[in-house]
């Protein structure tokens, strides 16, 4: 089952390349250049395979944070939201408590963004286990609020006062180490890959999980071998918002330094997208959060060096998103095909 | 050959997934005849007339109606040929009348307007000939079960149905309206039309049938007339085997130590207030304590009012000597609480999770299973296996999704994992409520063995021969009151059936 849709996606992916290639050549460029510079673009040397990493920690910890809201069986639409506000409360953090010592500092900070996050997504998730109010518009409103908020804060108390709105660098102390210099890649990625195991983990083999599975899967019947549903509901959002609230915590103190007024041009969308191409199977998370990062950042290198658009490279992550929709719908009709086929040849 | 067979069917194979729901099926109908096909769940009964009525296609095999050969139909061919069916599920929109669901998408016109007085008329044929009485102005929602399924019937008949297939008609009905049915039945019959009668009820079978086909594992095993077979025969065709359903119920409990207390509740239903208007009774130590009554008088409500899934207005509910009204679920599974939900797909079972997951739903917390909010995964499958071993669930996976198990197999999970803690209490609602004989037979069984443990049980069951054949004593509901209390040496069909329609206990 798995190693099927391993295989689905990896030709999803190859599929993708090759209509986008068709493309290229539509537009009179070389594809295999143009390729060949991508891949360049995202792993060539230090500094762009470090861009490769540096987009896809907050692309795997978004998508996780989605899944597991998903797992609840609440689409968490707001983790863009928690994820400004786990940045703007790191970037706070990280200047308040100053002269703590570096690992005791990064854990508070961490500890706040995350909490803010969480907090900030157990308010959809009670309005939708309590008043069944729909989480997707929730969430999605309360984005523009967070998101203006964290405006306000870093354009008037958090100010640095420096022309742009940002707001002043956090203490070294905060600062997560770098990993592959020049690059802003940083040991957020570890962070990141062992936050990813741990919540599998969590979700798969703790009793927590298990509630959180089967409230997922089935209300009524969590309810009547006695989960409270409504507070596990409520307990996957502040688990997912806290993800997402790590996240922003990972780019303040890993990859800027201080919080910066729209920072984020839809991350925790993508990495939203990259899990529900994954069905949030938590497997394929982070195989189509590398493949994403891989080419956000090889189609910079590819616009610098072929004239081609980043806009096809969007144009190609579309046509990767359509083509996974599409093999979704496939996969179902050809078992129902080779159902038929199978049937006929046992009868004769 | 057949020449006037009005419906043949030979050679008949239809299978769904990995699963052979019909294998060599023959059936025919001769004008004017009761044809009932009676098999365990899952034998093929359904899907064979399914065939017939055109919601399925069949894989092979051919379909004679009134001398046409046809290898598949659909339902609009169906229709066109005089086909009916009135399925398990009633098919009625809710929002409209009676009336509007009757004539729905056959509307008689008069200009752009919709004929009702026509369509009235029409209707009132069928009421006044077969006795089918409904209340045509009513709006959907509002009627009971027997009117919508004397609905369905003048629906099949409005659309101009000479051969009408009942799937399951009596599974939801009291024994009165069974009784009201087959009059309209035989009615239907005298004025020349072909009815196919699916059942697993073998008493009513006999009753009304001409003929009667057996059905088992997909195959038509015979098709004999009513009067050449008796019950004892027809149970060991259907089964393979000798049945033992009606299992004595043995030493009677002495009924000194009050187990659960329900003293006079009040609870709300799904539309209206107290749909459970003060109850009281109590269940004594190792008794089986019955609820008898048609689907809807508040048996559901109750259950889930004792289960915690349903407020308590008014009233308590005391478990071993504890209140228990207030508290939550889990509390009162803490208590030794054990439940058998109604519903078995949606409460029952996760049909997201594994054979294993589901069968430790009431333990996964507990010190064996799980250590510092780890699952302890080895504890976690012997369990599973031994359970999945003692009660026989086939397949014997426990990985397998529970989705993927039947219907008998599924609901033997969900009595597994209720029955594998020592409960005190076990409330059981419509504990073989769509599931094989096979299957009937040793959930009751396991019942009774809860029972001769020293365990109590509140049975709730619209199967008036589940109720007898297990209770020591049975409480009939009607419209969210008790109407008696009767013990078992008393209590037959015909007074249970009584009090099941709000008559006073006489």
């Amino acid at each position: 089952m798995f190693k099927n849709s391993v295989k689905n996606t990896l030709l999803t992916i190859v599929l993708s390349l090759l209509v986008g290639a068709l493309l290229m050549l539509v537009f009179s460029y070389n594809p295999i250049y143009a390729y060949n510079e991508l891949i360049k673009g995202a792993f060539s040397n230090a500094f762009n395979f470090g861009g490769t990493l540096e987009k896809f920690v907050p692309l795997l910890l978004t998508a996780l944070a989605f899944a597991v809201s998903a797992k609840v069986s609440i689409a968490n639409v707001g983790v863009e939201g928690e994820l400004y506000l786990g940045a703007i409360a790191a970037a706070w953090a990280g200047v308040a408590f100053k002269g703590l010592p570096p690992f005791i500092h990064i854990l508070i900070s961490f500890f706040i963004a995350m909490m803010v996050g969480g907090l900030w997504a157990a308010i959809p998730g009670a309005l939708r286990a309590y008043w069944r109010v729909n989480e997707v518009c929730t969430t999605i409103l309360l984005n523009y609020v967070a998101k203006y908020f964290t405006a306000y804060a870093v354009n008037y108390p958090l100010s640095a006062h420096m022309g742009v709105p940002r707001t002043p660098d956090i203490a070294s102390s905060a600062t997560l180490l770098r990993i592959l210099p020049p690059s802003r890649a940083n040991i957020g990625l570890f962070i990141s890959l062992a936050v990813y195991l741990f919540v599998w983990f969590m979700i798969q083999r703790t009793t927590l999980g298990y509630k959180i599975r089967s409230v997922g899967a089935n209300v009524e019947y969590s309810r009547s071998i006695g989960i409270n549903s409504k507070r596990i509901m409520i307990s996957g959002m502040i688990l997912s918002g806290a993800i997402g609230g790590l996240a922003g915590a990972i780019e303040v103190m890993g990859i800027y330094g201080y919080f910066l007024d729209n920072f984020s041009t839809g991350i925790a969308f993508d990495g939203m997208l990259v899990s529900l191409i994954a069905i949030n199977d938590f497997r394929l998370i982070p195989i189509l959060a590398l493949f994403l990062a891989v080419l956000k950042q090889g189609s910079l290198g590819m616009e610098r060096f072929t004239g081609i658009p980043k806009a096809l490279i969007d144009i190609i992550t579309a046509l990767f998103i359509l083509l996974a929709a599409l093999q979704l719908l496939q996969s179902l009709r050809s078992s129902k095909l080779l159902h038929k086929f199978s049937k006929k040849k046992e009868l004769a | 050959m057949n020449e006037n067979k009005l419906v043949l069917m030979q050679g008949i194979y239809k299978s769904f997934e990995n699963v052979h729901a019909v294998i060599d099926a023959n059936f025919d109908l001769n004008q004017g005849e009761i044809h009932s096909v009676v098999g365990e769940n899952g034998a093929g009964k359904s899907t064979l007339m399914k065939i017939l009525y055109g919601i399925h296609k069949p894989d092979m095999g051919t379909i004679f109606v009134k001398n046409k050969m046809y290898h598949s139909l659909t339902p609009a061919d169906a229709i066109k040929l005089n086909i009916g069916m009135v399925h398990q599920e009633f098919m009625l929109a809710k929002g409209v009348t009676v009336l509007e669901n009757i004539i729905l998408g056959n509307e008689p016109h008069k200009g752009q307007k919709i004929n009702y007085s026509e369509a009235q008329r029409k209707i009132s044929y069928y009421i006044d000939n077969y006795g089918l009485d409904i209340p045509l102005d009513k709006m959907t929602k509002d009627i009971s079960i027997g009117e919508a399924q004397r609905t369905e019937i003048i629906k099949a008949l409005y659309r101009g149905a000479q051969i009408l297939i009942l799937d399951e008609p009596t599974s939801v009905l009291t024994p009165q309206e069974s009784e009201q049915l087959f009059k309209i039945l035989e009615a239907m019959c005298k004025d020349g039309k072909s009815i196919v009668f699916i059942s697993h009820k073998l008493n009513e079978v006999m009753q009304i049938s001409n003929r009667i086909t057996a059905m088992r594992q997909g195959k038509t095993l015979a098709t004999v007339k009513t009067q050449d077979i008796s019950i004892p025969e027809l149970a060991k065709l259907m089964v393979g085997r000798e049945v033992f359903l009606n299992i004595a119920s043995s030493d009677h409990s002495s009924r000194s130590e009050v187990v659960l207390s329900v003293e006079n509740i009040f609870v709300p239903g799904e539309k209206e207030l107290s749909k459970i208007r003060n109850v009281s009774f109590a269940v004594y130590k190792g008794e089986i304590l019955g609820v008898a009554g048609v689907d809807g008088n508040g048996q559901s409500e109750l259950a889930e009012a004792i289960a915690g899934l349903r407020p308590v207005e008014k009233g308590k509910i005391v478990l071993n000597g504890v209140s228990i009204e207030k508290l939550p679920t889990l509390s009162r599974r803490k208590l030794g609480f054990a439940y058998i939900p109604e519903d078995r797909n949606s409460q029952g079972l996760n049909a997201g999770m594994t054979i294993k997951e589901n069968l430790i739903g009431n333990v996964f917390y507990k010190p064996d299973f799980a250590k510092l909010g780890v699952l302890r995964e080895n504890n976690i499958k012997l369990l599973a296996q031994k359970l999945v071993d003692r009660f026989d669930i086939r397949p014997p996976i426990i990985k397998a999704n529970v989705s993927s198990l039947s219907g008998g197999n599924a609901q033997k999970v969900v009595i597994a994992r209720e029955m594998n803690e020592d409960a005190s209490l076990l409330l059981a609602c419509q504990p073989t409520r769509g599931v094989d004989i096979g299957a009937i037979e040793s959930i009751r069984k396991s019942i009774l063995d809860a029972k001769r443990n020293g365990c109590s049980v509140l049975l709730i069951s619209s199967d008036l021969e589940e109720i007898l054949s297990l209770s020591d004593r049975i409480l009939v509901m009607y419209e969210g009151k008790i109407t008696g209390i009767l013990d078992i040496s008393e209590a037959n069909e015909e007074n249970l059936g009584l009090l099941m329609m709000g008559a006073p206990h006489v």
